[in-house]
């Protein structure tokens, strides 16, 4: 299965592709929220590099977040046109979940909390042991980074932190005795890529914004420019 | 045959439609999320947004199988997108898809300006246009006068320098507690009212061309203080009479100095009443032809944005994959 994968929950556009041979190729385009530039141009350069034509494409993992709400959007609207233009699949993974198998994919083992930077002074986070496999012991939530920090403070237990809401918060996450940092900021695309290949196909990707929008809009609306 | 695909996100609405190269639309379709704007008296950029995202993938299936075209191998020939202006979250839906639509069919694609798109509007409904042409573009976001010397060439000749003519009508309509958008609700009323009942002031009596529409705003707000006792119905006439009063004596003026053989009205506000007989009966007094639009072609639609995505193209060169949204482009920086 040849498969493309599509990174832009953080200020960085990520993507890879994972041939039927099991060639990878992945591009981190780490240029501070530039996705709709980036991301289709690169896209285009792994499939030459790749030697694949986009119809020989037979699926499109995107990361559905949580993260950048635009970064999102430009990402699930990416992999929705590719996926309809060649006839492809479409599958969704998290942002923390791709953490967590990065880190683990480097050896880190046990507890780790996987923290996106969510604007606004708060993070998204989830739980996984890594022990045998990734398996997540918590839902993704929206939160502070203290309370993070405090809840594993209260349990002693050792814990990895991992993410750009880590990297953000760093002085935050420091502050904990039975904590260590996994710097790692952007969510691997080449995770995505083997980790899509064993997921049910999906007739709609939903975004996971784990936030109301009226509560991101804070009520300020436009007029219509209709 | 030609056929040019355009997408269409630059506010609330998600649209897609088939356009083949003599302008004829072959599929059109339109989804709004507007019902969810409503309890907010305007359009939330996070809500509309998220609308697009869920929506892009049915509206351009549907507008593709409305030929008989398969999304995975249609004899679509080239893209077209609204690039700007518009609300940014929603502008980067509609080119996101497009330009990966573009790369997995191999076809060129072209950003649009949506108020150029507005602009060819009158010609998917007209056998053929006559040259130069006087277009009236009103909107929520956006009132322009501009004169047309032929296709593609357009000089704004005034625009409005506060409020947009759909603003005022959405200002005025939540400051009388009726609902939004506020243009089609006053609209309603005004069939009851008079006119006259309320002095409103027609404000840039001047000899340029430019609009303003946020002083009238403020004497409604004044003149129904000074007499609560007049009906919603009086107050909505009245309005209407002295918005529609600026618009058609700023037109009149630019018909009287420039030449032309056409009138176009366009844009969401094409659909109002009051200024479709006002500038019906222009046309008749000027002797020229009118280009009213359909109400489906007064609402943003996909078919005006492949419409002008067929000029862009034949004339110049597609965008690169790298293009970027432009949320405040100018009609006047199209080129
Ligand atoms: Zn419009």
């Amino acid at each position: 299965m040849n498969i493309l994968a599509i990174e832009t929950a953080t200020p960085a556009c990520a993507m890879a592709l994972r041939t039927t041979e099991g060639a990878e190729v992945s591009l981190v385009v780490d240029d501070e929220r530039h996705h709709t530039e980036a991301l289709t141009p690169g896209i285009r350069d792994l499939l030459i590099q790749s030697g694949l034509t986009p119809k020989e494409i037979d699926r499109v993992v995107v990361d559905r977040g949580p993260g950048l709400y635009t970064g999102l959007r430009v990402g699930i609207a990416t992999a929705i046109g590719f996926a309809l233009g060649a006839n492809a699949d479409l599958v969704g993974v998290t942002s923390l979940e791709l953490l967590a198998h990065g880190a683990r994919a480097s050896g880190v083992r046990g507890t780790l909390v996987s923290a996106v930077d969510g604007r606004r002074g708060e993070v998204f986070v989830q739980t996984f042991n890594l022990d045998r496999d990734v398996t997540a012991v918590s839902e993704p939530s929206v939160t502070l980074p203290l309370t993070v920090v405090d809840e594993w403070t209260e349990s002693g237990d050792p814990v990895t932190f991992t993410g750009d809401g880590v990297a953000r918060y760093e002085t935050v996450f420091l502050g904990l005795s039975n904590g260590s940092i996994f710097d790692q900021r952007v969510p691997p695309p080449l995770a995505a890529a083997r980790l899509g290949e064993f997921r049910p196909p999906e007739a709609q990707i939903v975004p996971l914004y784990l936030r109301e929008a009226d509560a991101v809009a804070n009520f300020t609306t436009r007029e219509r420019p209709s | 045959m030609t056929l040019v695909l355009g997408i269409e996100t630059s506010c609330d609405e998600t649209a897609a439609a088939v356009v083949d190269e003599n302008f004829h639309v072959l599929s059109s379709v339109v989804e709004s999320s507007i019902d969810q704007h409503r309890a907010f008296g305007g359009v939330v950029p996070e809500l509309a947004g998220r609308a697009h995202v869920t929506t892009i993938g049915p509206v351009i299936r549907r507008a593709l199988d409305d030929v008989g075209l398969n999304p995975s191998d249609p004899a679509i020939d080239a893209l077209a997108v609204t690039s700007g202006p518009g609300l940014i979250g929603s502008l980067l839906v509609g080119l996101s898809t497009t330009k990966a639509l573009a790369l997995a069919w191999g076809v060129p694609f072209v950003g649009v300006n949506h108020l150029e798109g507005h602009l060819f509007a009158p010609l998917l409904e007209s056998s053929g246009l006559e040259w130069p042409l006087m277009t009236l573009l009103v909107s929520g976001g956006h009132s322009l006068i501009v004169l047309q010397r032929g296709l593609g060439q357009h000089e704004v000749l005034g625009e409005t320098i506060d409020d947009a003519a759909g603003e005022a009508y959405d200002k005025v309509a939540r400051w009388l507690g009726l609902g939004y958008p506020g243009g089609p609700e006053i609209d309603r009323l005004a069939k009851d009212g008079s006119p006259a009942a309320l002095k409103l002031p027609v404000s840039m009596i001047g000899d340029d061309f430019d609009l303003s529409f946020s002083g009238l705003k403020t004497a409604v707000v004044r003149a129904t203080e000074a007499h609560r006792e007049i009906s919603l119905e009086d107050v909505a006439a009245s309005f209407q009479s002295a918005l529609s009063e600026q618009l058609l004596r700023k037109f009149r003026q630019a018909l009287e100095r420039y030449e032309v053989r056409g009138v176009a009205l366009a844009g969401g506000v094409a659909a109002n009443s009051a200024l479709r007989s006002g500038v019906t009966q222009l046309a008749s007094e000027f002797g020229l032809v009118c280009h009213l639009p359909t109400m489906a072609m007064c609402t943003d639609n996909a078919a005006m944005v492949a419409a002008a995505g067929l000029y862009r193209l034949s004339t110049g060169v597609p965008s690169q994959l790298n293009l970027s949204a432009r949320p405040n482009w100018q009609l006047a920086d199209v080129s």
